[in-house]
């Protein structure tokens, strides 16, 4: 009670600017399914935030709490200090919401798409003339402005998706996996078109289940797990907290990985700080081992007579940070 | 016997099975999908005949009877004379429906054909599975239809269960040509409306299913000679009450029905090959080139006239704020004009289309039932046409339809589907915003086809100018009532079945709602139950403005209206956020 007045009181003072968003305890249920269930998280302006988490973690239906278009069962949010719920248009006339799937209006051209988008704002149509030459030359679509939407690539597609999200000049934008399905090439040319915007001081607020794509964007993120937080950070200050520096992966065939497990964990532990063992993750194709020095520990295993197939070694990643925390895999 | 020799794993006997066998698993897996909606197919397939004979056989019969005998056909009454061919128009009508949406849904919406493609099946055998699957549904609607005739004594040959062969004969012979086109295209912008508004309307409309052919005159015979429907409506008479009919005749029937159906099964088979075979052909889009032209003026235009400019900064936009500032955002204009683009994209035949049904309708009733009446008494004590009777209704009943359909099958469309208006609900729109500009939106292509409608009515004279007028304000007001209940109601659907049921209201309130009859052919307690419902009294409204006859009673048409609209209206904001928010 005395957090929730705090903050209401804090939010609209004019010393310090209100935080793009804050929600506290948030929880959203669906009948007897808990999706959401007690989150709570800030996001400064111009910051770039992330949440983290598996399908099904909760980090959709947050995402739809913060663009008020589901209601909250429990907890507080403001958005640019406003309440989604009491004040739906408003708040959203500060967002640009990129959904997880496309949903660009197939009747209309690619130009009449922006520029339609952008009357639902209630925008001048002088404005937004210039606006959509602006944007298509953003998303590279200049060429394709006449064309149906149909006949645009995967790729276009996402790309005129967040041209059209930024037609009003958005303080926040929401990226619902914003680069899933796409080819490595288009992902790098929306990440860099990301970027830009970054720059420019816009709040990025995104989920994703792809580690490298959180470690390129996000300046700070959570990691969600079963609609509740499990970690929050730097993707770096992560990394270190919650995993070693290295990694090595090592496969053994699929009926030897776990009884290969406890021998190499006894002869690792065994091996004094060179190696700077932690643990051993099981995987069902391989095993990880947490090393700071993962060629030391490879050494150690080679020298005891152990032959894994493959073996590699590599730095720790968010995904080796999820692992940690949930024991389970992002993608599954 | 080691897991090996299982057949099921041996893949020489396995593709042996399919190879002989495909074609019904394909039909099995569209009998299971048509399972989702078995209980609109069984309520549909009993519902419907019992509705038709009582509205038709019954209520029109009653007219009907009293002056034209059909004993020259073998036929004891009316009801006798067209029960076999309200069998046959209904299952070609359904044909209709099955080989268009579920053909597109397996190449387009959720790709099923391909998921058999990658299996051992062959194209030829996934058509072909969809045919024997449809079939099957075909064969048991006119299972249940022959039995409830029966019951009502509305047939008195034994043969008449052979109806279910000529009924299935005569949908395939309307369907396999609409499937051969149907698949032939990458997606579907309206083809299946055009279709059934353009094709199938006019071929059943024109059937000789209310009356016969003969009735008509010479030009318009010519559809029925053409349609598929008139030559199984005539197998149907033959076998159902043994019309007298030369045995040549009933050669050409059944030859033509079935020379159709080989052509059409062939173009079928070559389409299907060719999508679903090694050419991976993904479909003609119809209209491409004069996309392509309207692409090619745009971009000259923008060339020509607008150089780049960079926007100056977004401006300033004034909120609206107090009450229900959550839900309204005072931008009913976006809405609407959006629709308005829409439409002017899509193809301009599909707008046309629109106003072509009570036309259509009122042709064939007007001419073909009017030789079997003498007129209509009217309230005056005098006598009008049936043409002049009928007109008036089928504006109201074209009002209802086209209302029903926006507020239900398009506002859930764009809700399911396409996903609208959860794009819109991102922007700064309210969903009173959508929902108002959907309704007006309605009105206006509503009110556009009314127009067209009523120029047909003045233009022959069945309507004078300012009756007219009013008529087409009215035509709105109905309209209007009917979008706010269908808006409400469509707040509570949740799948597409659900829609389904829509229509099983929509046909009986068409057949009840003393449109083709007056309303007291029946007894008292039928008589209440329609005019309990609210296409009675949009009728009604409109006789009484056509003859210009005002009483108390078009007060309470009026205020019937004024309740829909408020309640439906209230019902419909009430569950908003049921509606866009989810």
């Amino acid at each position: 009670m005395s957090i929730s007045s705090a903050l209401e009181s804090s939010a609209p003072s004019d010393t310090a600017p209100a935080p793009a968003i804050d929600a506290t305890s948030l929880v959203k249920e669906y009948g007897d399914f808990t999706a959401v269930d007690g989150i709570t998280f800030s996001v400064r302006r111009g910051e770039s935030f992330g949440l983290l988490g598996p399908n099904g973690a909760g980090k959709s239906t947050t995402m739809r709490m913060i663009a008020a278009v589901a209601s909250r069962t429990e907890g507080q949010m403001l958005v640019a200090g406003l309440d989604p719920e009491q004040h739906g248009p408003e708040v959203r006339a500060r967002l640009g919401v990129i959904p997880q799937q496309d949903n660009l209006d197939e009747e209309l051209t690619v130009r009449e798409n922006i520029i339609m988008y952008g009357r639902y704002f209630g925008l001048p149509r002088r404005y937004l003339r210039a606006k959509a030459d602006e944007l298509l030359e953003f998303a590279q679509l200049e060429h394709k402005a006449n064309s149906r939407v149909e006949d645009l690539s995967g790729g276009m597609k996402r790309r005129l998706t967040i041209a059209r999200a930024l037609v009003n000049e958005p303080e926040v934008l929401l990226l619902d996996e914003p680069t899933t399905g796409l080819d490595p090439q288009a992902r790098h040319v929306l990440w860099d078109r990301l970027f830009r915007l970054k720059e420019s001081g816009t709040t990025l607020v995104l989920t994703t289940h792809h580690m490298d794509e959180a470690e390129q964007l996000c300046d700070r993120l959570v990691v969600v797990d079963h609609g509740a937080i499990m970690a929050e950070g730097t993707p770096a200050g992560l990394i270190r907290e919650h995993s070693t520096r290295e990694v090595l992966e090592l496969r053994f065939g699929t009926d030897r990985n776990a009884e290969q497990a406890k021998t190499l964990e006894e002869l690792l532990t065994g091996a004094g700080p060179d190696a700077d063992f932690s643990h051993i993750e099981v995987l069902p194709d391989r095993l990880l081992v947490y090393a700071g020095q993962a060629e030391s520990a490879l050494e150690a295993i080679h020298a005891a007579g152990h032959k894994p197939m493959t073996s590699l070694v590599r730095r720790s990643s968010l995904e080796d940070v999820f692992l940690r925390l949930t024991g389970r895999s992002l993608i599954d | 016997m080691t897991i090996a020799d299982y057949p099921a794993v041996n893949k020489d006997v396995l593709s042996r099975r399919v190879r002989r066998w495909g074609a019904l698993y394909q039909a099995e897996a569209t009998l299971r999908s048509m399972r989702a909606y078995g209980g609109v197919i069984l309520f549909a397939s009993t519902f419907q005949p019992i509705m038709y004979i009582l509205a038709m056989g019954l209520g029109l019969g009653v007219l009907v009877g009293a002056e034209t005998d059909f004993s020259a056909y073998g036929a004891d009454s009316y009801l006798m004379y067209i029960a076999p061919a309200i069998l046959a128009s209904t299952v070609a009508m359904t044909a209709g429906i099955e080989f268009t949406f579920p053909v597109m849904e397996g190449f387009k919406w959720r790709r099923k054909y391909y998921g058999a493609q990658a299996t051992a099946l062959t194209p030829p055998q996934i058509a072909l599975g969809h045919i024997l699957g449809v079939s099957c549904r075909f064969g048991l609607h006119a299972l249940i239809f022959t039995a409830v005739l029966f019951a009502f004594g509305a047939l008195s040959s034994p043969a008449a269960l052979l109806m279910i062969l000529s009924s299935t004969l005569g949908a395939l012979a309307i369907g396999l040509p609409i499937m051969a086109y149907i698949s032939s295209l990458r997606d579907e912008k309206g083809h299946a409306a055009i279709i059934q508004r353009f094709v199938i309307m006019p071929l059943f409309l024109f059937s000789g299913t209310f009356y016969p052919l003969t009735n008509l005159p010479q030009f318009l015979q010519v559809i029925g000679w053409v349609s598929p429907i008139w030559h199984a409506n005539e197998l149907g008479r033959v076998l159902a009450f043994g019309q007298p009919t030369d045995l040549w005749l009933v050669a050409v029937h059944i030859g033509y029905l079935s020379a159709i159906v080989v052509v059409a099964w062939f173009a079928v088979q070559r389409v299907f090959t060719r999508r679903l075979g090694y050419d991976e052909w993904r479909g003609r889009i119809p209209g491409l080139k004069a996309d392509q032209r309207r692409q090619e003026r745009q971009d000259a235009k923008a060339a020509a006239t607008e150089s780049y400019q960079r926007s100056e900064g977004v401006p300033p936009v004034a909120f609206r704020r107090g009450v229900g500032a959550n839900y309204y955002s005072g931008n009913i204009r976006a809405v609407f004009s959006r629709g308005l683009t829409a439409i002017r994209n899509n193809r301009g035949i599909i707008f046309i289309s629109g106003f072509l049904e009570p036309v259509l309708f009122l042709t064939s009733f007007g001419l073909g039932v009017s030789p079997m009446i003498s007129g209509i008494e009217a309230a005056d004590g005098g006598t009008i046409s049936y043409a002049m009777f009928i007109a008036p209704a089928l504006l109201a009943v074209s009002a209802m339809n086209g209302a029903v359909f926006d507020s239900t099958w398009n506002v859930f469309f764009k809700l399911k589907i396409t996903k609208l208006y959860r794009t819109m609900m991102s922007t700064s729109l309210g969903p009173v915003d959508v929902a108002v500009g959907e309704i007006a939106l309605a009105l206006f292509r509503g009110g556009i086809y009314a127009l067209g409608f009523l120029g047909v009515l003045v233009a022959t004279g069945l309507v004078t100018p300012l009756p007219a007028l009013l008529m087409w304000i009215t035509a709105l007001f109905i309209a209007l009532g009917f979008a706010c209940i269908g808006m409400a109601v469509t707040s509570f659907m949740k799948r597409f079945q659900q829609m389904d049921w829509m229509m099983m209201v929509l046909i009986p309130m068409f057949l009840f709602s003393a449109t083709l009859f007056p309303i007291d052919v029946y007894p008292t307690g039928v008589q209440w139950v329609i005019q309990a419902l609210p296409l009675w009294h949009g009728v009604e409204l409109m006789r009484d403005i056509a003859f210009w006859d005002f009483g108390a009673m078009t007060l309470v048409h009026i205020g019937y209206y004024l309740v829909m609209v408020g309640v439906g209206g209230a019902l419909a904001a009430y569950r908003m956020k049921a509606l866009f928010l989810r």
